[in-house]
């Protein structure tokens, strides 16, 4: 019963070639607008929670831990205040860390962010599954004014080893106070991980302290003078701390004895916890896009509705030779929804392989150059999902269009009206 | 063949049939009208008088609303809608007077089509010791249309052709009855009669009863009886 009909609905769309195959291109074009969207979305998400990785605590001056993590992290806005050195010396020596590292914001290099920090930055600092940082080219600083950079802040203004930048104090693209007299080296380069260390610029917290002493003394002290001085130029604050405990089961309760220390006022996060109150702020956005692209694949299944409901009285003659042969209103029905369901299937498939195409002709580059992970290349379960739901809509879609078709022949009889 | 049923039942007998279209009053009532097996009948009345609504309920396309309707023995008119249309497709061939063929389907795929839709015609073929291609190829040879033609799509046909393309899907897999509806009134009189003949004498030779209807009574020499709708259907006299 039903080979007759797949048979008829492939002939009869064949024979639609042209108007057929621009209803199965606007069905794909929606497609992959909406796999791609679905795509890049959750490559964003799954990114951003990569963010930081390995660190268990972020500590920094007691404010909300959403704010902790966008100045510390992800170097948005400004710290509510630092953190005194004896304070950073208490928690790095504290039972059960196992390691800490500091970091110092507020100056800046043509609008990328200067971190100051310690080597240990390197080894600690992880992200999406634990991954380390990696050097393009070059190596770590050790000594003052030298500066490691980030992939992005690399490839923007064009950086290579060697090449010496001077940084600002204060963090706007345009600065009035210029650190002039210290030009800094770029002894490294590093890859591109997808997260904000792409945009910084990183020096060790004595090159900072080098040249703010100059600052703040007026004068400016020589490189060479301020190298040779290292044990002076010990900070005496810094802006947060990232550290790593030596156990899973200790990160509460240090958490809880930073937060109730009492010779500062801290603020101990754990970057996972705050990560995801962060992206449900993020998050709504995300879910806009989702339901646009979603209303997207409606329009691209309407225009089945359309082509099938066009087609409705000039294809009345042809429902009623097929009810003369023998066949079932219910076959007419099913053969209508059957010609949307395959309309759909077909833009879907052709969708699904055009964005897993592009997807693969481009998420190397992208990864490369943007640290971005476009998640695995080829079809997976949710492009089957896709394939299964677009037909499916199609189908129930299409039994509107269908079930007249079935009540004009059935109205007909076998007198049809031309 | 059931038990009890006469060796070759009625092709057609109707009996105290009453139709009207929704909304409008009764176009046909028919106390008799009986077509034997095999008989080629042909069936006049002008038009607007309900030949092919009369049609319609003996094919079982349009549903008796009261009577009785037996087509080769098997009360059609009562039975399901789905009964019904397997009914049809089994054992009544359908020439309409124009557009008879699928537009999608070549020739010979518009000639086998009965065959997908109803297991037993095609049994009845392969009964004959022939396979569903070569009987329609049989056909459309024996009705006129060359070797060219039958690969062509309905819409390249001639008027002419694709009339006859519709009487070979009538006739293949041998139903016992065939009804046409003025299936030559687009034709030219060279190729009508023609057609009417290869119509009759396929007819003859399988033993299908043929109820042909037109309101030109000049094409009624070739068949067994001759019946004008208006003197059977009582409406009609009435009006
Ligand atoms: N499917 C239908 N639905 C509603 N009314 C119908 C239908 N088919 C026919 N009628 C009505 O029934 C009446 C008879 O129509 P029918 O087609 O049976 O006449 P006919 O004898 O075949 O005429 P013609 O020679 O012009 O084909 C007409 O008034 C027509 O409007
Ligand atoms: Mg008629």
């Amino acid at each position: 019963m039903s080979a007759p009909l797949t048979r008829l609905a492939r002939k009869s769309l064949l024979n639609r070639g042209v108007s057929v195959g621009l209803t199965v291109l606007s069905v794909a074009l929606s497609v992959m607008l909406f796999l791609g969207v679905e795509k890049i979305r959750t490559g964003a998400r799954d990114g951003f929670h990569a963010t930081i990785s390995g660190t268990d605590l972020v500590v920094g001056a007691r404010g909300g831990a959403v704010n902790l993590l966008l100045y510390s992290v992800f170097h948005l806005g400004d710290p509510t205040a630092n953190i005194g050195w004896d304070s950073y010396e208490r928690v790095a020596t504290a039972p059960g860390v196992a390691w800490t590292v500091p970091v110092s914001l507020g100056d800046s290099h043509r609008g990328y962010r200067v971190v100051g920090t310690t080597p240990a930055y390197f080894d600690r600092y992880r992200y999406g599954r634990r991954q380390a940082l990696r050097f393009a080219d070059g190596r770590g600083f050790d000594g003052i004014y030298q500066a490691v950079i980030g992939a992005e802040t690399a490839r923007r203004l064009g950086y290579g080893l060697g090449d010496e930048i001077t940084l600002s104090h204060g963090i706007g693209e345009v600065s009035f106070a210029e650190h002039t007299g210290h030009p800094f080296q770029i002894t490294g380069i590093l890859a591109a991980t997808g997260t904000p260390v792409d945009r910084s610029v990183l020096v060790s917290l004595e090159s900072l302290e080098a040249i703010h002493a100059g600052w703040d003394s007026g004068v400016a002290r020589s490189g060479a003078q301020a190298a040779t001085g290292g044990s002076g130029l010990q900070p005496d604050s810094v802006t947060a701390i990232l550290v790593g405990t030596d156990s899973p089961i200790r990160v509460l309760s240090l958490q809880r004895q930073i937060n109730t220390y009492r010779g500062e006022a801290l603020s101990a996060v754990m970057p996972g916890v705050a990560l995801s109150q962060l992206w449900r702020v993020i998050g709504a956005g995300e879910t806009a896009l989702r339901a646009i692209s979603v209303l997207i694949v409606f329009v691209g299944l309407s225009g089945i509705l359309t082509a099938l409901s066009a087609g409705l009285n000039e294809r009345r003659r042809e429902m009623a030779v097929l009810r003369a042969i023998g066949a079932r209103p219910q076959e007419i029905f099913a053969l209508m929804t059957l010609e949307a369901a395959a309309i759909a299937f077909a833009g879907a498939l052709a969708g699904i392989l055009a964005v897993n195409l592009a997807f693969l002709a481009v998420s190397a580059r992208v990864m490369r150059r943007y640290g971005l992970d476009l998640g695995q290349a080829g079809p997976g379960l949710t492009d089957l999902g896709v394939l299964a739901a677009v037909t499916l809509a199609a189908a129930v879609l299409g039994s509107w269009p269908a079930w007249r078709a079935q009540r004009n022949a059935l109205a007909d009889g076998l007198s049809i009206r031309l | 063949m059931m038990p009890g049923r006469p060796a070759h039942p009625a092709a057609i007998d109707i009996g105290a049939l009453r139709h009207a279209w929704p909304g409008e009053a009764d176009i046909l009532r028919i106390d008799r009208f009986h077509v034997a097996a095999g008989e080629r009948v042909f069936l006049a009345g002008p038009s607007g008088s309900g030949k092919s609504t009369l049609l319609g309920l003996i094919a079982g396309i349009t549903p008796c609303q009261q009577g009785r309707v037996a087509i080769l023995g098997d009360p059609v008119g009562g039975m399901s809608p789905a009964r019904r249309d397997a009914h049809r497709a089994a054992h009544i061939g359908v020439i309409f007077q124009l557009f008879n063929l699928v537009p999608y389907l070549s020739a010979l795929e518009n000639t086998l089509l009965p065959l997908r839709f109803s297991p037993q015609r095609a049994e009845r073929v392969r009964r004959t010791g022939q396979t569903p291609v070569t009987e329609a190829r049989r056909l459309l040879d024996v009705l006129g249309l060359d070797e060219t033609t039958l690969g062509k799509p309905a819409t390249a046909l001639s008027i002419g052709q694709q009339q006859r393309v519709a009487a070979a899907r009538a006739l293949i897999g041998h139903p016992g009855l065939i009804i046409a509806d003025e299936p030559t009134s687009a034709l030219d009189r060279e190729s009508r009669d023609g057609f009417i003949d290869l119509l009759n004498s396929e007819c003859a030779r399988t033993g299908a009863a043929l109820l042909f209807v037109s309101h030109d009574t000049a094409l009624a020499a070739g068949f067994d009886r001759h019946v004008d709708l208006r003197d059977i259907n009582r409406m009609a006299i009435a009006a």
